[in-house]
Parts: C-alpha cells; sequence; structure tokens
C-alpha cells in the first residue's frame, strides 16, 4: 500500500514536472534587455516580443537593465529560476566584460545557460575622413607610414577587443583611444579625429551608406555576402581575426535541455517572421542557425579568447 | 523660397489632426513632468517608448519630442517656487528663481520663464531649420582637444556662479569633480572607488545627484524650519504676474545672449542643456554690472538659462537628425524611435524624407505655442501649489523623486544614492557651501578629464599641441586670461577693502 502511495506520488510529481514543461510558458515571460530602451538590442528585442506572443499565447515583457557594461541585467538574469520564464537577450559583450570585470557575482561558464544565437554579421573596420586608403591591404600599407589611431566604443567593449585582436594579428603600428559608446566613436572618425572603429553591420553600415566612413574591411576570411564589395582580412593575409558579431539568446544556468530545444525553436520561428526578416535585411546581418550546444561552444569560445586577450595585452590591469 | 515650400509641407505634416493631438499629448505630458521634481524626460519617454512600434514615425517623434522640451518648460516652476528643481537642466534656475518668489515676486518669474522658454525655443528651431547640415559639420571638427578647452572654460566660468566667496566656490567645484571620479575610468576600463559595487561602475547619475543635493536636501532642512514664507495668493494675480517696463528692458539681451549659449552646446553631441545653463547664468552674472544681485532674485538669473536650455533642447536634435549621432540618453530614444520604423537618420533623411523632418520642425513651432498657452494660465495654478502646507506636499515631493531616481534604469541603488546625496546638500546648507557649483564640477569634470585623456593619447602625449590647434588654442587661452582677471580682481578687491578698513577716511577724499 505504501509503495503504491509512493509510487503514485512519485508518477504525479514527474507528471507535474514534465506537464510543466509540456506547458512551457506558464505565465508571462520576462526578457532582460540589459542595455536602455531604444538601442538597438532593445530595437531586436521589441519585435521579437511581439512575435512570441503570437508564438506562445502569453504576454512577453521587455525589462531593460542597463549598467556596468551589460553585466547588471546579466546578473539579474543569472538569479531568476531556470524555468524558461526569465530570459536575457544580449549582444557579445557578455563574453567580454568577464574578461575585464574583477567583480561579477555569477560565473558565466556555469551560471549562464547559452540557448540560441539570433543575429549574427561579421565585424567591419570602418575608417574615417584622414584615412585615404580604400581597402584593408592599402590601410595596412597606410599605417607603416602613419601610426594609426583606432577609436572604440570604450575600454572593455568588443569593438576595443576586436581592435586590439587586429593589432595582434596583423602587427598594426596603432594606438587605441576609447570613447563613450560608438556614435562617438564615429563622430570622431568623421572629424577625422580619429582612423578607425570596430563594430557589427548594424551599427557602422548606415554611416556607411551615408559616405561619411568608408568600409575598409569585413574581419572574416572570406568575404561577407551581404557585403560583396568590402575586402576581406583574410584576402588581406591578415588571419585570427575571424570572430563574428552576435545577439543571442540566455537562460539562467542549469536549464533542462529539452526546454532549451523548445525555447530555441520558438525563437527560431519568431526569427522567420516577415518583421524580423526585414530588420535582418535593414541590418545586414543574417539569422543564426545554430543548435543551442553549437552556441555554447562558441559562447565558452569568444569568451576564452577575449581573457586570454585581456592577460596578453594588458587589457583592464 | 525653397524653405518656405518645406515649411508649408511641414505644417501640412504638422497639422494634421492625429499629430497635432499627439504635440498636444507630448507637451501636456512633459509640462506635468518637469513640474515634478524627480521624474524627468529620460524616465517618461523611455515609459512611452513602446507605443511607438503602433504609432506612424512622425507622429510618435511629435509626441516623445514634445514630452522632451515640454519638460523643460515646466522644469522651472519647482526651482522656483520651491527651491527643488523639476529637471537637472532647471537647477541653476534655483539659484535666482527661488529668492524672487520669496520676495513676492513668483508670479513675475514663472511669467518670465515661460517666454524666456518660447523665445529660447524659438531660437533653436530657427537655427535648426536654417543651419542644421552646416551646424552638424562643424561640430564634427571638434575634437577632444576642442572639447577639453571648452569644459575647461565652463568651469573657470563655473568658479564664480554662486554668491559665496571664490574659494567656497572652487573648493565645491573640485569637490563635484572628485564625486564624478567614481565609476569606470574612461580609459582603462578599471572600476575607481567601486568598491566592487556594479551598481557604481557606471558612476553616480546626474539626476539622482541632482534631485538629491537640491531636492532631498532643500527637504530635509526645511523640518523643523518654521515656514515664514507669506504667500499672498495676490502674487497669483494677472496684474502682479506682468512683469514690468524695467523688467523687461532687462531681460531683453540675458534672452538673446542664453538663446545662443543654449542653441551652441545644444548642438554640440555630448553637451545639452544642462551645461548650457549653466554657461548661460555664469557669462551673465560675469558681464553684469551689478553681479552683487545675482542670486538675490536677479530676472536676469532666470531669464538667461531659461532660454538656454530650450534653445539647447531644439538645437540637440541637429545632430541626431542630421548625423544619426545622438548627444545624449533621451536623444538615443528619439533615434530609436526612428530606427524601428526603418528611418535611419543621416544626411539623407532631410532629403529622403522631408515630410517627417520639416514636419517635426512645425510641431516643434506648434508645440512651443501651445506650451505658451498652457503655461500661462497655470501660473497661478502653481504659486496656489505654495499654499499646500509643506507637511503634505513635501512627502509627495520625496516620494516622486524616489520613483524618479529609481526609473532611470531601474536600479534600486539611484535611490539610496538620492538619499546619500540628500543628506550631503543638507550638510552643505549647514555650511553654507553652494550646490550649484558642486553639480556643475560634477557635470564637466568627467568631461574635462575624459577629453584632456583622449586628445593626450591622440597627441601622443603632446602637451602643446592642444595650444596649435586653433579653437582649442583659441579658447585655452581666454580660459586663462578669464582665470588671471577673476584672481586679480579679487587681489585688488580685497586690498581695496583692506586699504579701507585701515584707512577709512581716504575713501571718502
Amino acid at each position: 500500500m505504501k509503495t503504491l502511495l509512493l509510487a503514485t506520488i512519485a508518477a504525479t510529481l514527474s507528471a507535474t514536472v514534465a506537464f510543466a514543461q509540456d506547458k512551457f510558458p506558464s505565465g508571462p515571460v520576462t526578457i532582460i534587455v540589459p542595455y536602455g530602451t531604444g538601442g538597438s538590442t532593445d530595437l531586436t528585442a521589441r519585435p521579437l516580443a511581439i512575435e512570441l506572443e503570437k508564438i506562445w499565447g502569453q504576454p512577453v515583457v521587455i525589462v531593460n537593465k542597463p549598467g556596468a557594461g551589460s553585466m547588471i541585467g546579466t546578473t539579474e538574469m543569472t538569479q531568476a529560476e531556470p524555468d524558461g520564464q526569465t530570459l536575457l537577450i544580449n549582444t557579445a559583450a557578455i563574453t567580454t566584460a568577464p574578461a575585464i570585470q574583477k567583480d561579477l557575482q555569477f560565473d558565466p561558464e556555469t551560471d549562464v545557460t547559452p540557448i540560441s544565437l539570433l543575429i549574427t554579421s561579421p565585424y567591419v573596420l570602418v575608417g574615417g575622413a584622414k584615412v585615404e586608403s580604400d581597402d584593408f591591404s592599402g590601410f595596412l600599407e597606410e599605417a607603416k607610414g602613419r601610426s594609426m589611431f583606432m577609436g572604440t566604443a570604450g575600454p572593455g567593449s568588443s569593438s576595443h577587443f576586436m581592435s586590439e585582436l587586429v593589432i595582434e594579428a596583423a602587427d598594426l603600428p596603432a594606438d587605441v583611444v576609447h570613447f563613450s559608446g560608438g556614435g562617438e566613436a564615429q563622430t570622431n572618425l568623421m572629424g577625422g579625429h580619429a582612423d578607425t572603429y570596430i563594430s557589427t553591420t548594424a551599427s557602422v553600415m548606415p554611416y556607411v551608406n551615408d559616405g561619411r566612413v568608408k568600409a575598409l574591411a569585413v574581419l572574416a576570411p572570406e568575404r561577407f555576402e551581404l557585403l560583396p564589395d568590402v575586402q576581406s582580412s583574410g584576402e588581406a593575409g591578415v588571419s585570427g581575426v575571424d570572430i563574428n558579431g552576435w545577439v543571442a539568446l540566455f537562460g539562467p544556468g542549469g536549464m533542462d535541455p529539452a526546454l532549451v530545444e523548445q525555447i530555441s525553436a520558438d525563437f527560431a520561428e519568431a526569427m522567420a517572421s516577415d518583421t524580423m526578416k526585414e530588420q535582418l535585411k535593414q541590418n545586414y546581418a543574417v539569422a543564426g542557425d545554430l543548435s543551442p550546444e553549437e552556441f555554447k561552444e562558441i559562447y565558452l569560445r569568444d569568451m576564452k579568447t577575449w581573457k586570454d586577450l585581456a592577460a596578453k595585452r594588458g587589457i583592464g590591469q | 523660397m525653397e524653405l518656405l515650400s518645406n515649411l508649408a509641407l511641414g505644417l501640412q505634416t504638422a497639422i494634421t489632426p492625429s499629430n497635432l493631438l499627439y504635440c498636444f499629448a507630448g507637451v501636456f505630458l512633459g509640462t506635468f513632468v518637469g513640474v515634478i521634481p524627480g521624474v524627468g524626460p529620460l524616465a517618461a519617454i523611455s515609459m512611452l517608448f513602446p507605443i511607438t512600434f503602433y504609432l506612424d514615425p512622425t507622429a510618435a517623434l511629435i509626441m516623445l519630442a514634445g514630452i522632451y522640451y515640454g519638460t523643460t518648460y515646466g522644469g522651472s516652476t519647482a526651482s522656483i517656487l520651491l527651491n527643488i528643481p523639476g529637471a537637472t537642466s532647471a537647477a541653476v534656475t534655483c539659484l535666482d528663481g527661488y529668492p524672487m518668489a520669496q520676495q513676492g515676486r513668483a508670479g513675475v518669474a514663472l511669467f518670465m520663464t515661460t517666454i524666456a522658454s518660447f523665445v529660447g525655443g524659438s531660437f533653436g528651431i530657427i537655427v535648426l531649420s536654417l543651419f542644421s547640415p552646416l551646424i552638424a559639420e562643424y561640430a564634427l571638427t571638434f575634437g577632444p582637444a576642442e572639447y577639453f578647452a571648452l569644459m575647461v572654460l565652463g568651469l573657470v566660468a563655473a568658479s564664480t556662479i554662486a554668491n559665496a566667496s571664490p574659494s567656497k566656490g572652487l573648493s565645491m567645484v573640485v569637490f563635484g569633480m572628485l564625486i564624478a571620479t567614481v565609476g569606470t575610468d574612461s580609459q582603462s576600463g578599471i572600476g575607481r572607488f567601486t568598491f566592487g559595487s556594479m551598481s557604481l561602475l557606471e558612476g553616480f547619475g546626474i539626476s539622482a545627484m541632482a534631485m538629491g543635493l537640491f531636492g532631498v536636501g532643500e527637504i530635509l532642512s526645511s523640518v523643523g524650519a518654521t515656514r515664514n514664507a507669506k504667500i499672498d495668493s495676490d502674487s497669483a494675480k494677472l496684474r502682479n504676474m506682468l512683469p514690468t517696463r524695467e523688467d523687461w528692458g532687462r531681460s531683453w539681451m540675458p534672452g538673446v545672449r542664453g538663446s545662443s549659449i543654449g542653441a551652441f552646446f545644444g548642438a554640440l553631441p555630448g553637451t545639452g542643456p544642462s551645461i548650457a545653463a549653466f554657461m548661460a547664468y555664469a557669462v551673465e552674472k560675469r558681464i553684469s554690472k551689478t553681479p552683487e544681485r545675482f542670486g538675490q532674485g536677479a530676472l536676469e538669473g532666470v531669464v538667461a538659462p531659461e532660454t538656454a536650455n530650450n534653445a539647447a533642447d531644439q538645437t540637440a536634435f541637429i545632430p541626431t537628425l542630421t548625423l544619426g549621432i545622438p548627444g545624449s540618453a533621451t536623444m538615443a530614444l528619439m533615434l530609436g524611435a526612428l530606427m524601428i520604423h526603418g528611418i535611419q537618420p543621416g544626411p539623407t533623411l532631410i532629403v529622403q524624407q522631408p515630410s517627417l523632418f520639416w514636419g517635426l520642425v512645425m510641431s516643434f513651432w506648434i508645440g512651443n505655442l501651445l506650451l505658451l498657452i498652457l503655461n500661462l494660465p497655470l501660473i497661478g495654478i502653481w504659486v496656489r501649489l505654495l499654499l499646500i502646507p509643506y507637511h503634505y506636499l513635501y512627502p509627495a515631493i520625496l516620494i516622486f523623486l524616489c520613483i524618479g531616481a529609481y526609473s532611470v534604469r531601474a536600479n534600486p541603488a539611484d535611490v539610496l544614492v538620492i538619499l546619500g546625496f540628500g543628506v550631503l546638500g543638507y550638510a552643505m546648507r549647514l555650511a553654507n557651501l553652494p550646490a550649484a557649483p558642486l553639480l556643475l564640477g560634477f557635470v564637466l569634470g568627467p568631461l574635462v578629464e575624459m577629453q584632456f585623456r583622449r586628445a593626450m593619447v591622440l597627441a601622443r602625449g603632446d602637451l602643446t599641441s592642444l595650444l596649435e590647434r586653433p579653437i582649442a588654442g583659441s579658447v585655452l587661452v581666454l580660459s586663462a586670461i578669464m582665470l588671471i582677471w577673476t584672481i586679480a580682481g579679487s587681489i585688488i578687491r580685497h586690498r581695496r577693502q583692506f586699504s579701507d578698513a585701515v584707512n577709512p577716511t581716504e575713501v571718502g577724499g
């Protein structure tokens, strides 16, 4: 009798667990955006939320938690239950920040579940008013005569790490100068105060299209399908800089793999909507098509790259 | 002629019933957000931002912009009546606005700030519609060296804005700069004085600081103080609200200067209305023949910053719309509102989206006009606000201050920051130390440091290169002259007073 009772309880419990997972989402889903309202990540998350509400039939709430290079919002996400009801959309900053912030209140390897690579595009090196060359080979030549100033969006930002990576890989004579955000960096390029800036297609292409800055290189072994006219760093003989920029979805550590799969599939469906396709087109970016495991590898690999680079080049020391 | 047809096109867009409605909704909300201390435009616009997904981009921008410049109209109200700025850019207005209110001239002060806001706003719009591309181009020539020079000039000018002794003013500027060192180091990325707290990595928020110093400080010091200001409801009567002929005469030139200063600083990304207001005030005080009147209720000290911050509000749209580069967090939101509709601001915006650009410009006119009409009758109501006993009013304001601090980035730590600065503000009042120079040091300090370090990286450590750049060099020389003049002036004054004290008879002769 006792055994039967226990078995029943056990069965009920496991059924509830299974039921709970089948029933995801069981209520409103919160997506934390660790940047301000109206920023590029926010502008990706909000239309996605509208699509996800259609798929899930539950309210999807965007919560902006800016600060500390996206780490305030990220920390808050890691403290939530790993039931999929609290998620995070972040950029590659989630991999660069651990390399320089010593006071993180979470372990980026175990307290974060990488779920889905939403958007990806290569990093583009753009040149300002003072740069004379039109492609990367010419730029490398030019830099031999005149040491360059590589503007960044701030110390520890991905534009900073990518600049250091390029200096390292191409043995480029250059100094890094930090601005407050990509906008200010590119204004200084336009005014000829600094020479280059590296960021994703979404942040540089508007100014490239205006003719205000010029795209010198796509940092990848091959040319990028959406920017066929821009030389790749590989063509110029520079390797080891082929890291892509991305926007991705994360959950708290220890999420059930089946749940991760389901959420990843739902987001893929939302990303396939017309609104998101239109946005991708505008931003010269592509939707990610990696499984959660594959994306996790990239997440861990990038994090290690930045950590090693930070140690090697004395970033944040 | 082209301008006229553009303006006509803009008017056509702006005057459609729905756009008119959004404009009115924006400025109406903005006025209230401005009047309530603590809740700033950034918080209000962030909250309303999601609506823009469902609106036509022009309508969305018209409304968000209305909130933005409407706030600056309303911001001075609490400064004048309660000595608590409603918005950060109205902090300077406290200096002379509140003394005016204590002298029973609250109505006049409010009336003149409304007119000043309108004049400043209109000036900004004229600049925006006539010279946008030109100014955007000019702003690009400003590199780190130029910004550094300009901010140094600001600091020198700032040390004299308070009525306290120069040493007190100067030490408060330095204190403000020191407080601003908390946070991420701009060139190395290392947290300074953060003690492992992530909330401090971004430093203290400007609005939390201003609201704490001025708002909570004022409220704390009122505890136990008997309220002696007798508000006669007479001052709310139209007759007593109207400025005298002398008032108009006094305000004319400060208004022109304030507008120009505001338009200049507004168009420079990274500066904005608060710095513009401080600068306009400092300039007025410096060129005034009677600088001792400042801080005692000088009308110029209210008019100049109010024209400046409103002009800056309008010209802040220049880099945002013509370069696609937002100069502040609020402007970044405006940019976001365009981008969700796939519109990329930039030099081509005026050509490709003429109805949007000119519609927006014309809506600014309409909005400013609406604000004028809206605000003048409200003055009487605001003045009567003072009849509410402080023990009802202040707790409510405290709550708004906390909500405002929290809502900027949804971080509870900011509420503690506001409390901390409130205690500091109270302590400073007890010690008779001026708060305005501290706030200015706090705003300018990080800019001076950051731009200097960037300029040094770009010059590879060559200090003389700063002087070789035409704009930066001349501004730095100007600052040096001003500094020497200030020091020499105070030494001469000191000596004269000293000799007066020794030989009192000689003065008469």
